[in-house]
């Protein structure tokens, strides 16, 4: 559905996007993993025909740069943030958004129900909150019913609620059967919602993999901090070092190295041996 | 939601289509409606206008002349002043601003194409300007007519449309400015530059060569009309006084070298300044830089 | 009148009556004139019926030529339609057409040599190379008559009345249009009252005519509303000098003028109201301008810097892109600004009046920046009005160092604009609905192209949202 070759972006010498290639099947749901400036917003933003490029992007058969209408009218876009059009009612962009893709009013309040935004309509944009921005985002890109969606870091500015219910709607649409392309730095938020997680640094494919592998892959890991009860932590030492863990006191607790698909190991090696942990925290 | 997304393909042209140019465009006059800068221009312009039309002269007092031609005189002078301003700040803040918040982004994302987006952005604020100068010269008229300005009409209207034309003509030029200038603050501080250098210093900047290298008034004519705020001007001027000739040695050189065709001459310089900027504009922007 | 002279009066009359009838019964002829000229008896009056008359006639008796309107005398475009060769002739409510356009002849449309007390009153002139032209006829009387000129360049134009040796004649409204000037040589103690003048050459023309009385004329549109020289003691009052914008542009141009009384008159947007070159002329002798109106002028007044002895007092200079001006840099002295501690109104007096005794405490000085700039490179006019010339006059009022030395100060400035009496007019009315109604129109039109687009498609209400 989607292919990606060379595809190259420079910022004068530094090349943002290094000979990317990348096919994306019909349906499949495929994550751009990475740390910021690692080039996976500039990808999405290649095949929006946002920017200029070098290589050669295809989307079912139509070429991005010549053909750039053709293609967008397949994509939906959901921008990191809705940081413009402040003045405007929910209702008049969504309004403004299906006039560019002549798509009648009826849609828009389909839509606007499916996001859950229809107590909002009369609200301007300012007065939204974070999580209402994202849902008016994808509720912009849901109107043409596309079968690609693009979502530019769909969960990086929200709260733990919004993020939620914002991975919920994004999985009911992948349930739908679209294409789906999310570019995230918080892989095991986006990690339930795709197939195949594509690891990018400075430009480059790293790993291309499952995202249950990733970890592994990459070899990743994670410092748990344990908070345990009082008298509890030199135990607790003994315990996670016996079990192979590598860890060390921190003032109340102690913190372990772990696999990032490993953090129960510890926890459970500890509850093994009787020692109570009051909290955890996750620490990268 | 029900439809599946193989039911969903909308027919899409490559070529451009004017209903995303008009859809873009009622948003941009929407957004223009909204906006405080726009109802500032428009009151400013409105209201210094009326402040010229009523400190004119009664025209019964000074019998039988409508004393509507040094209104009208003020209004060009006012204008020459405002208008650029109000141009070259709305061109050169539309398409930096919006790439700055990441409007522009939002809006290119949807099927439409960079000349779709880019005329709609135009029209759309070219139509406010049409709006604001209309407005305010519709102002000035009725207050000039309650004085008593017996005044001729049609050469008011002509006034307005060549006020309107300068004002779509520094547009361009703004929006040449917005392709560019990365951010919102530097375009405007740029817009501002060519508004001080086409309202004042390039005038100012004739006339010190003229005395300086005593120019003759051939080359003084022509130097000064290149500038569309003077080919404005003299435009105007002749559209209610209908000759030059009160502007001193030069005035006359213009009057005796164009005669007839003096009108066409001015009209055009105005209208290359409204066409080539905006097309120029229009060219970078479409070729398809980073947004 | 005797009793006998009254007789032939009336015979003429109907005899004229019948010759007239048997004219138009024999259809598009004209009626030659001359005959029925030379049948009238000296004294008599000729009544002329509706109709068209053979001109180019020669009237060499005491006659008043008159018509009961809708009579038409036609040169045929060959020498004067009129010819005057004896005294107290009048011609009287006639139209007057097709002269020659012989600058050489001078073909007229009522001509007169060397008689007095000619009337010509009442008369449409069409398409005559001079109107009414009258050579050495002293006392005569031209009043009410319109006249028109013939369509030919500038320089091949007559005036639309001229008068040579006439001294004591009335001109008096007239309305004259499209002529070269109306033009008095050596005719002293003229009387020039209520005439429209527009679109000649010079509205008024005087040369080496004394003691004119010149009040209550319109002189617009013209390349000079009225341009006096080699004369003396004219006094001009109540005129109105409109958009006078010729290459020379002058409401009044003052050649040579000794003791000139220039009082109550309007100058409005004329390229210079009053031009004074050389004026005074005579050293013992004066000039007096009072209670003028000098509003919206490129230059209000402007002098030959050598010139001086002037009496400037309660004038009201309004807008003017230079209220007062010399050509070139001279010394310019010896005017008076101020006559028994009365100046003048000057719309840019920026001082103040703390005894409010109607004159300012601090003196109006004609300094401007701009203005010094352009006495020297006139050629810098062209950029009169801009906002870069504006900045210019405002940087030297900020910064004391660019001022230019004063040209002239006025000690006692008015404070208060002098009341303007209101003179009706009736072409404004019109205009102003007119200007009113395109006004209305084109705010209408603007609110309209950004209401129309921005209105909203519907409201946000969620209650309208379907199931």
């Amino acid at each position: 559905m989607i292919t990606i070759s060379d595809l190259t972006k420079r910022y004068g010498k530094t090349a943002v996007v290094d000979d990317f290639n990348l096919s994306i099947a019909e349906g499949e749901s495929v994550a751009l993993w990475g740390p910021n400036g690692a080039g996976k917003t500039t990808v999405v933003r290649c095949l929006l025909g946002l920017v200029s490029y070098e290589g050669t992007i295809t989307v079912n058969g139509a070429d991005a740069r010549s053909s750039g209408k053709t293609v967008r009218s397949q994509m939906g876009y959901v921008p990191q943030e809705l940081s413009f059009y402040d003045d405007m009612r929910v209702v008049d962009l969504l309004d403004y958004s299906a006039a560019l893709r002549r798509i009648g009013p009826d849609r828009v309040d389909e839509v606007t129900e499916t996001v859950g935004l229809t107590p909002h309509t009369s609200k301007k944009v300012r007065e939204l909150s974070g999580g209402l921005k994202q849902r008016l985002g994808i509720a912009s890109a849901l109107l043409p019913d596309p079968p690609i969606l693009l979502l530019d870091e769909p969960t990086s500015n929200l709260d733990a609620r919004a993020r939620d219910q914002a991975i919920g709607i994004l999985e009911g649409l992948r349930h739908e059967g679209r294409t789906l392309v999310v570019t995230s730095h918080h892989i095991e938020e986006v990690g339930m919602l795709v197939d195949r997680v594509v690891a990018m640094e400075e430009g480059r494919i790293t790993v291309e993999c499952d995202p249950t592998d990733l970890a592994e892959q990459l070899g990743l890991r994670a410092w748990l901090h344990l908070i345990l009860e009082n008298g509890s932590a030199a135990k607790a030492l003994d315990v996670l070092q016996v079990g192979g863990f590598e860890a060390k006191r921190n003032s109340r607790g102690v913190l372990v190295e772990v696999s990032a698909q490993g953090k129960g190991e510890a926890i459970a090696a500890l509850q093994h041996a009787g020692i109570t942990i009051e909290d955890l925290e996750v620490w990268r | 939601m029900t439809a599946s997304p193989a039911e969903v393909q909308v027919t899409v042209s490559e070529r451009p289509e004017l209903r995303l140019i008009a859809a873009v465009a009622k948003k941009e006059i929407a957004d223009a409606v909204r906006s405080k800068w726009f109802w500032l221009w428009a009151g400013a312009f409105a209201v210094l206008a009326a402040i010229l039309a009523s400190s004119a002269l009664p025209g019964s007092q000074v019998a039988g002349f409508g004393s509507f031609g040094r209104t009208a005189a003020s209004l060009v002078a006012l204008a020459q002043i405002i208008i650029p301003l109000m141009g070259l700040t709305l061109g050169a803040y539309s398409l930096a601003g919006q790439r700055e918040t990441g409007a522009l982004r939002f809006l290119l994302s949807h099927p439409i194409s960079r000349t779709e987006a880019f005329w709609g952005t135009y029209i759309g604020l070219a139509t406010a300007l049409f709006a604001t100068v209309f407005g305010g010269f519709g102002v000035a008229g009725v207050i000039a007519a309650a004085q008593g300005g017996g005044a001729d009409a049609a050469s008011f209207v002509r006034i307005a449309i060549l006020s309107w034309l300068l004002a779509i003509a520094m547009l361009g030029i703004g929006l040449l400015i917005s392709t560019f200038t990365a951010s919102g603050s530097s375009a405007i501080g740029t817009s501002i530059f060519v508004w001080l250098g086409l309202v004042f210093l390039g005038d100012l900047g004739v006339m010190g060569t003229a005395v300086a290298t005593k120019m003759p008034v051939s080359a003084l004519f022509i130097s000064a009309v290149f500038n569309p705020v003077e080919a404005f001007r003299l435009a105007a001027l002749t559209a209610f006084d209908g000759s030059l000739d009160v502007l001193g040695p030069a005035g006359q050189y213009a009057v005796d070298s164009f005669g007839e065709s003096l009108d066409v001459l001015l009209i055009a310089v105005v209208a290359v300044w409204v066409v080539a900027p905006v097309s120029v504009a229009w060219w970078r922007f479409s070729k398809g830089g980073d947004v | 009148m005797t009793r006998v002279g009254v007789l032939v009066a009336v015979v003429a009359v109907v005899m004229t009556l019948v010759v007239v009838a048997t004219a138009t019964a024999s259809a598009s002829t004209q009626t030659p004139l001359q005959p029925l000229i030379d049948a009238a008896a000296p004294g008599s009056t000729l009544v002329l019926e509706a109709g068209e008359y053979e001109g180019g006639v020669t009237v060499d008796k005491p006659l008043t030529i008159t018509s009961t309107g809708g009579a038409i005398v036609d040169g045929h475009d060959v020498n004067s339609v009129f010819t005057i060769t004896a005294p107290d002739v009048t011609i009287d409510n006639l139209t007057i057409r097709n002269s020659g356009d012989s600058l050489d002849r001078e073909d007229s449309g009522v001509t007169s040599v060397d008689v007095p007390r000619v009337t010509v009153s009442n008369n449409v002139l069409e398409n005559v190379l001079f109107g009414i032209f009258l050579r050495t006829a002293p006392d005569s009387l031209v009043v009410g008559n319109s006249v028109g000129s013939k369509d030919v360049e500038t320089a091949r134009k007559g005036d639309g009345i001229r008068l040579w040796e006439c001294e004591g004649t009335v001109v008096d409204n007239n309305t004259v249009n499209g002529g070269r000037d109306l033009v008095f040589w050596f005719t002293d103690r003229i009387v020039v009252t209520n005439n429209t003048v527009t679109d000649g050459r010079y509205g008024l023309h005087f040369m080496y005519s004394d003691d004119a009385r010149i009040e209550g004329n319109n002189l617009s549109d013209n390349s000079v509303g009225a341009f006096l020289m080699y004369s003396r003691r004219t006094h001009l009052a109540g005129n109105i000098m409109a958009n006078n914008n010729g290459p020379s542009g002058y409401g009044i141009g003052l050649k040579d003028m000794d003791d000139v009384m220039i009082e109550h008159n309007r100058f409005i947007a004329n390229r210079v109201g009053v031009y004074f070159d050389n004026s005074p002329w005579s050293v013992d002798s004066k000039g007096w301008i009072e209670n003028n109106l000098f509003a919206y002028n490129r230059t209000g007044m402007l002098f030959q810097p050598s010139v001086s002895r002037n009496e400037i007092s309660m004038n009201t200079f309004i807008d003017n892109t230079e209220q007062v001006g010399t050509t070139g840099s001279g010394n310019f002295q010896g005017n008076d600004w101020s006559v028994d501690g009365v100046g003048n109104y000057w719309s840019d007096f920026a001082g103040y009046d703390a005894d409010s005794d109607g004159i300012g405490d601090i003196a109006y000085y004609g300094q401007d920046l701009y203005n010094s700039i352009t006495d020297k490179h006139p050629e810098l006019v062209f950029f009169q009005e801009t906002p870069a010339a504006k900045a210019i006059s405002l940087a030297a009022q900020m910064f004391p160092v660019l001022r230019p030395k004063p040209i002239f100060q006025d000690d006692n400035p008015l404070v208060e604009r002098p009341v303007l009496t209101p003179l009706s007019t009736s072409a404004s009315g019109t205009s102003a609905r007119e200007l009113v109604a395109v006004s209305f129109l084109m705010l209408a039109v603007g609110v309209v192209a950004v209401a129309f687009p921005s209105r909203r498609r519907r409201t946000a209400n969620p209650t309208e949202v379907g199931p």
